[in-house]
């Protein structure tokens, strides 16, 4: 940090990271609310634990493996070049661990990268760990009640810690190589975390199959009825309000968007370092959420669990251009792409016989990847990056990036994991179990725990004078 | 002296500090050990999860389908 106005820079900066990190949290407090209010009771500690691990075991492995992928992985690597060096991403790097951006004592660090990275190292690595949290746990609720929670961890971590890293690598970076290549822009990552979660989900799901009973011989789909609306309810405005931290980080808060010429212009960017303001996308998020919750509404017939979840699809529907959007259309684009999604998910499910207990595939993999189609029309011929030959944003371009993260790096990967999975055995849980409550083990060691308990309060009593069947 | 740091004093310019952690070197070591631990405790869960699923699949099998298939309280 060279003078005042860099180091007040780049402590906001690392404050204004922490802030979104915390309000992410919101998100997955949310999602395993939610989960557990979509459970059966016989199944509600099961879906719970299953959510929750993924704190941990996508944590340790995004530090292990997934920070570095997303700043290696930029080129391809094989597309328009060859591995990235980013030495500060690797676990054992000094700059993972407190620094004062000092004389680096590793040979592969220069001066500018501890003066870079020293402060933000740790904020940017948290923030897109959120993120990885978020794109595991859309997973989760899609497979409730019959995956195996060993199975379910070890996608959780490769979807978590690599898949959607690398669409982030590729289409969610100022150099990834489809934003140079294909001019690709999916500024709230409705595309890279949303459509490879989605799509990934629904790739699991053609593995599991359905929860039994969910369809009748016939093949209509009969509804599992909310355990817990509450629960669902509160879960699902837990998301909303994590979300705001969501956008939050997919901005820059502040930067001299052109250094270069001289003169100094301070502004929000993308994580594209195109500038916006923080102002348009707070509208932006709001029409969003607001249109997709009326279009749901419209189309539930005011069934509270669409109606919330449409909410969500009308921000995921509108994230890829919520930039640049103005209010108006934003409220058109998400009003689509939560219809489309919503004849979708009930097309696919009569048609494939896929079940995803809380229409994950729909809000997350068919909104984010349609308003990844529909931000090409949108802001066609929009620079996609800063840079002077800045490759323009186009229907084509986006087509190509939606099939890129919707089936090659959200279905294709989550399917060969799947079926491995399935192959060996331990991808869902036996079918006795799965009737019988995934829950009833723990519960009967609860009833034995409360029956010795009760014995021992009875035989206290007798100890100190009670007799036995009434008062001494 | 710090035996085990790289700070011997607060004063002077902080801008000098590189990595301010204990053991600096050794974070290649910490990291196999760290990716270690993740891998067995993988192991150990896959492992324990086909057990427990085992060992609860064949005392189900000795009851009734009433008895499996639970109550209205269960499925609500």
């Amino acid at each position: 940090m060279g003078n005042q106005l860099e180091a007040i820079t780049v402590i906001f900066t690392e404050f204004y990271y922490w802030v979104t990190v915390v309000l992410m949290f919101l998100i997955h407090v949310g999602f395993c609310l939610y989960e557990v209010g979509v459970s059966r009771r016989k199944n509600m500690l099961h879906t719970l634990m299953k959510n929750a691990m993924i704190v941990p075991l996508v944590t340790v492995t995004f530090f292990f493996f997934g920070w570095w992928i997303y700043f290696a992985f930029q080129n391809g690597p094989g597309i328009t070049g060859g591995l990235k060096e980013a030495p500060w991403s690797l676990p054992w790097n000094e700059l993972m661990g407190p620094h004062m951006g000092g004389q680096p004592r590793d040979d592969g660090l220069t001066v500018a990268d501890t003066a870079t990275w020293a402060r933000l190292n740790g904020v940017f690595w948290a923030a897109f760990l959120l993120f990885s949290w978020t794109a595991a746990s859309v997973l989760s609720g899609a497979v409730i009640e019959r995956i195996r929670s060993g199975a379910f961890w070890v996608i959780a971590v490769f979807v978590g810690s690599v898949t959607w890293v690398i669409a982030a690598a590729w289409g969610w970076s100022d150099a990834g190589w489809m934003v140079h290549t294909l001019g690709y822009h999916d500024a709230y990552a409705g595309g890279v975390v949303h459509g490879v979660a989605g799509a990934s989900a629904l790739a699991v799901l053609v593995h599991l199959g359905p929860r039994i009973g969910r369809f009748a011989p016939d093949g209509s789909a009969r509804t599992f009825p909310l355990q817990n609306p509450w629960l669902v309810a509160i879960g699902l405005f837990l998301i909303f309000t994590g979300f705001w931290g969501f956008y939050a980080a997919c901005n820059v808060p502040i930067l001299d968007i052109d250094p270069e010429d001289g003169r100094l212009f301070f502004s929000a960017t993308t994580i594209y370092l195109t500038p916006t303001t923080l102002s348009a996308v707070t509208v932006n998020l709001l029409m969003a959420l607001a249109s997709g919750m009326l279009m749901a509404f419209f189309l539930s017939k005011g069934d509270p669990f669409w109606t919330f979840s449409g909410g969500l699809g009308g921000i995921i529907g509108a994230s890829a251009g919520n930039d640049l959007y103005h209010p108006m259309q934003v409220l058109l684009v998400a009003a689509v792409i939560v219809f489309c999604a919503f004849k979708l998910h009930y097309w696919v499910e009569r048609r494939f016989k896929i079940d995803d207990a809380v229409g994950a595939i729909a809000v997350h993999g068919y909104c984010g990847t349609l308003g990844v189609v529909a931000a090409g029309f949108i802001l066609w011929g929009y620079p996609s990056s800063p840079a002077a030959d800045s490759v323009a944003i186009t229907p084509w371009g986006q087509l190509i990036g939606a099939v890129i993260v919707f089936w090659i790096l959200g279905f294709a990967p989550a399917y060969v994991v799947g079926g491995i999975l399935k192959r060996v055995g331990i991808l869902r849980i036996p079918v006795e179990v799965e009737i019988a409550g995934l829950d009833r083990h723990t519960r009967r060691e609860e009833r034995q725990q409360s029956q010795a308990i009760r014995t021992a309060e009875r035989e206290h009593l007798i100890r100190i004078g009670w007799k036995d069947g009434g008062e001494s | 002296m710090n035996l085990i740091g790289t700070v011997d004093s607060w004063a002077g310019n902080p801008l000098e500090v590189g990595p301010m952690y204990p053991w600096v070197g050794l974070e290649v070591g910490f990291f196999l050990v760290s990716l270690a631990l993740w891998i067995g405790w993988m192991v150990w869960l896959l492992k324990t999860e086909g057990t427990a699923y085992l060992h609860e699949v064949q005392r189900l099998k000795q009851r009734d389908v009433s008895d499996v298939v639970g109550g209205e309280d269960d499925i609500y």
